[in-house]
């Protein structure tokens, strides 16, 4: 089964994801701010993140560039998933080496999972 | 320098202008038919930070050594080109927008007058809007993506089935929330484009697939409708094309093709390229736009009055976007269209096949 760590401040959102998730087959780890979100993909080992922006404390990219030092962490994959969709915040997730990033409000959690499928079929090889 | 203080003398003619140039808002500069500074007023030696002693009688290239020069010399292309109210921005808090009129008598040219306008409080006032508008779009986001995946998890079925009437609903209000996210995206995209930023990921990629992919989405709507679309093309070069912006310009057009096209109606794609220019054409025999609106059909928020009564959707932004993300290419949009005949909507975009023939563009 694999292990998915969602990272999202928002409650709701993160329960629609994780039941969507959950249904699929997938095992879901929530975080609630970027520093929890560090920890579990530390201690637990993910075998993908899913990662907010903007989130309480620390943001989204403080917490992609701790994931992406050296060590075993920087070679899990991380997904955005923001509300933000500016060019700048784009190029720089990109740029920091997230997987893919999808805005919110254009993507079902249906949806999300292909895009998560994707980047899993990638790595496979 | 005696000589070009006669004549400035010369081409003021008398002391009334003197005074009029030197109380002018806006910086004025003057050269003579050799290219040579005549004339320069007190606010142009205050924008350009100028003396006017040092600078009269020099030639347009030699004013280039002036830090603040610089940009209206390389803008005017070393030359005298003939420029209308383009923007230049000096330094952060200095954007200047620049005009220049050459005076002819006889098809003889005399002399070149340079107007600079000092717009950097109109452009902050410009920025903090589209700042607003961000701000106020993201706070949209996240309740509408809540509403969003509950919805469609209820469509799914994951919290149980639901009869025909309650799906029915639910699917209403799902699409109603879509208008919104496809509203709060316009506005972003127009925020975007008015703060200058605009193209993200460039990539080597051929129109056709773009094109394709966007027909293959509205393949539903097609259908239901009756619609006869054809896609004519032949072979094009592959050029630099930010995907994902194209896409939302090329769906903008072709959703507009296939809402104001009655049920049964023709819409055409043709693509082709000559030389070093690409060109999609997309037509339909639909409704058409109104001759006296044709002006403001690329301005916000327009939408034909012919339309309007038509309860089709459209937030009225799509060609504002279009344009400029086709611009953003180097390309130009442009249409003919008659009432209750058809539009048609013409797309040229250069073939552009390196990363680098964008950097001398305004993109980046």
């Amino acid at each position: 089964m694999k292990k998915v760590l969602v990272v999202e401040d928002d409650k709701f959102l993160r329960k629609i994801i994780k039941r969507k998730l959950s249904a699929e087959g997938y095992e879901v780890l929530e975080a609630v701010d970027g520093e929890e979100g560090i920890r579990m993909a530390k201690g637990k080992k993910p075998d993908l993140i899913l990662l907010d922006l903007v989130l309480p404390e620390i943001t989204g990219f403080e917490v992609l560039a701790k994931l992406k030092e050296k060590g075993p962490v920087s070679e899990i994959p991380v997904i955005i998933l923001s509300n933000l969709s500016g060019v700048e915040e784009i190029r720089k997730g990109i740029k920091m080496g997230a997987a893919d990033y999808l805005v919110k409000a254009h993507f079902n959690p249906s949806e999300i999972i292909l895009k998560m499928e994707l980047v899993f079929g990638k790595n496979k090889k | 320098m005696t000589f070009f203080k006669k004549e400035k003398s010369e081409f003021l003619n008398g002391n009334k202008e003197i005074a009029i140039t030197n109380y002018l808002t806006d910086g004025l500069l003057v050269f003579n038919k050799e290219s040579k500074l005549t004339l320069v007023n007190p606010q142009a030696e205050r924008l350009f930070e100028i003396i006017e002693e040092k600078v009269l009688g020099k030639s347009i290239l030699e004013l280039s050594r002036y830090e603040r020069m610089s940009p209206v010399v390389s803008l005017l292309g070393g030359g005298m080109r003939p420029v209308n109210k383009e923007e230049i921005q000096i330094r952060e808090s200095l954007i200047l927008e620049v005009t220049s009129v050459p005076i002819s008598k006889n098809g003889e040219r005399l002399n070149t007058l340079i107007i600079v306008h000092d717009v950097t409080r109109e452009k902050l006032a410009d920025q903090m809007k589209s700042e607003f508008v961000t701000l106020a779009a993201h706070q949209l986001r996240t309740p509408t993506s809540a509403i969003k995946w509950s919805l469609k998890s209820l469509l799914q079925g994951e919290y149980g089935d639901l009869e025909e009437s309650q799906k029915e609903l639910i699917d209403k209000a799902y699409e109603t929330n879509e208008k919104v996210i496809e509203l709060v995206r316009d506005l972003l995209d127009v925020a975007q484009i008015e703060e200058g930023k605009y193209l993200t990921k460039l990539v080597l990629t051929d129109v056709e697939s773009i094109i394709k992919s966007v027909l293959d989405s509205r393949k539903q709507e097609i259908e239901k409708r009756k619609l006869h679309v054809e896609f004519q093309r032949s072979n094009t070069s592959r050029i630099m094309i930010d995907v994902e912006k194209m896409d939302i310009a090329l769906v903008n057009l072709l959703d507009n093709a296939l809402r104001y096209t009655m049920r049964g109606g023709k819409i055409i794609i043709e693509l082709n390229q000559t030389g070093k220019e690409i060109e999609i054409k997309i037509s339909d025999n639909g409704v058409g736009i109104p001759k006296e609106e044709q002006a403001r059909v690329f301005s916000k928020f327009f939408r034909g009055s012919n339309v309007i009564k038509m309860e089709t959707e459209g937030t009225g932004l799509g060609l504002y976007i279009s344009r400029n993300i086709i611009e953003a290419h180097g390309g130009r949009l442009w249409f003919e269209s008659e009432e209750k005949k058809g539009t048609t909507f013409h797309i040229v975009l250069p073939v552009k096949e390196r990363f680098g023939q964008f950097l001398t563009g305004e993109f980046y």
